[in-house]
């Protein structure tokens, strides 16, 4: 039955699938594992870094973004798909700031984008985004946010989430182990996401890039190195 | 076929009315030169089993030299993967021969000279244990099959997001009187391709064999997949081939990292 309903986007299956959003969750399931993880004070987005070919620049190959100077993202999937997304939240995230002059909310952007991939979803002659999104930031409340969006253009707010390969065997360790004590100071919660990182990692853990904003103060990102039982950082660099 | 402008694929009807008789006829008949290149086709594409170094034929001598209780095969690289770092790790693993075949889709032309890397399938025995490994059917041996398949295959009600992948399901011959570690696979699933066939060619011969499928999302090589596996360890049929547990993960990593190959569509 889901062959006859599977090639074009707007039409239904006879029990309620749209086969082709449902693929393109597959496809996300294709790209390398990311978590983010909301703590009391921090947000932090841990990806491993995937190994580059011999001859390509490694600076062009990113798997986590800055939206603005208070919002990032991490994606996983296609990164066509990705590159198209991110481009349009960075425009709406400057023309937001041009006319109504204050600078974006995660939640507001994050709209932004899960509105967008729900409109590829309906248009014939198109398809979904092949991408699933983390965006992490502070609002000028001062209050952390993890918004996590998938194909079908739903958003919801998350303390801690994975998205990409393994992602399911990353959440039920996130269960487990995301406790109060766990995000109660800042390093605890970036050891979190290098633990929940290291269940599922190809390299065995000697290449996660994370991404860490701390209230009031601008995006980080650095390397690490981690083993199974503690890490130490390798070198640190400004996301541009 | 056609796509709409909605994206479907549907069957055009054709305009051009029926062939013509005369191009039919001559379609059919075949020169002594279409022959003769179906042959040379045919003798290309035959499966050859080679004796590891001297290239001579292997079948004669495998019924001959090694008589086998256990018979392992692995297919796919997720189970081969598992396979060379977890059993072949332990223990002295001799190469007796390897199987060479070549089709249409191999990137090299010449078919006399494959290297030992490009072997379709190699054939290992344990060296203190001659007995496990073998080609032939003979009584008291064992067949375990493993192979991986993707999730998507698996047909169940539940939705495949909430599937515990990967997960191991079982399917064994009627001899086969072990239990296996895992759930055995349900109706409606079925078993594909070479899995399929040597476990129902076991199950005609009488010979006890059991197939371990694993559903993964990732069917390149996945430290997950790979790691699947290992309830499989404890049963019967692989008991005393594995020894060193944690040396086996450590090689299984390596494995990992000198076969990635990055694909820039995904990330």
């Amino acid at each position: 039955m889901a062959s006859r309903y599977d090639r074009a986007i707007t039409v239904f299956s006879p029990d309620g699938h749209l086969f082709q959003v449902e693929y393109a969750q597959e496809a996300v399931k294709k790209g390398s594992t990311a978590v983010g993880i909301r703590g009391t004070n921090i947000v932090v987005l841990g990806v491993e870094k995937k190994s580059v070919a011999k001859l390509q620049d490694e600076r062009t190959v990113r798997k986590i973004c800055a939206l603005d100077d208070h919002v990032c993202m991490a994606f996983a999937g296609l990164t066509a798909d990705a590159r198209v997304v991110i481009n349009r939240a960075r425009v709406e995230c400057q023309s937001h700031k041009l006319t109504v002059e204050d600078p974006v909310t995660v939640e507001y952007i994050t709209r932004f984008i899960a509105t967008l991939k729900q409109k590829y979803t309906q248009s014939n002659g198109r398809r979904p985004f092949g991408i699933s999104a983390l965006i992490v930031g502070f609002d000028d409340d001062g209050i952390p946010r993890l918004y996590q969006t998938d194909p079908s253009g739903t958003y919801h707010a998350w303390k801690a989430n994975a998205i990409g390969r393994s992602a399911k065997t990353v959440r039920e360790f996130l269960e487990k182990n995301y406790t109060e004590d766990a995000i109660a100071s800042d390093n605890e919660a970036i050891k979190l996401a290098i633990k929940a990182l290291l269940e599922v990692v190809q390299s065995g853990g000697k290449n996660i890039e994370l991404a860490i904003i701390r209230r009031n103060q601008p995006l980080k990102v650095t390397l690490w190195e981690a083993e199974a039982d503690g890490s130490r950082e390798v070198r640190s660099s400004k996301l541009t | 076929m056609a796509a709409t402008f909605f994206g479907e694929v549907v069957k055009a009807p054709c305009r051009a009315g029926t062939e013509d008789e005369e191009e039919e006829e001559e379609g059919r008949r075949e020169t002594p030169e279409d022959r003769e290149v179906r042959q040379q086709l045919a003798r290309k594409r035959e499966v050859r089993l080679l004796r590891r170094q001297t290239k001579t034929s292997l079948e004669v001598s495998l019924l001959e030299k090694y008589p086998c209780s256990k018979f392992i095969i692995a297919i796919g690289n997720n189970a081969v993967a598992f396979l060379s770092s977890f059993v072949m790790n332990s223990g002295v693993w001799e190469e007796v021969g390897c199987a060479k075949l070549w089709n249409e889709w191999c990137r090299t032309a010449d078919t006399t000279h494959l290297s030992s890397t490009e072997a379709f399938c190699g054939f290992y025995h344990l060296k203190s244990n001659p007995s496990v490994f073998g080609s032939c059917p003979r009584k008291n041996m064992q067949i375990t099959i493993l192979t991986c398949r993707h999730v998507t295959d698996y047909k169940t009600l539940e939705s495949t997001g909430s599937l515990p992948s990967p997960f191991l399901k079982a399917l064994k011959t009627q001899n086969f009187k072990d239990p296996a570690c895992c759930p055995l696979l349900e109706q409606p699933n079925i078993v594909h391709d070479l899995p399929a066939a040597v476990l129902s060619y076991c199950q005609v011969w009488k010979i006890p064999a059991i197939l371990y499928l694993c559903y993964t999302d990732v069917m390149k090589l996945d430290l997950m997949t790979v790691e699947a596996f290992k309830p499989i360890l404890s049963t019967r049929s692989l008991k005393g081939l594995v020894k060193n547990i944690p040396q086996s993960t450590e090689i299984l990593k390596k494995l990992m990292t000198t076969n990635e190959i990055q694909s820039n569509i995904y990330t």
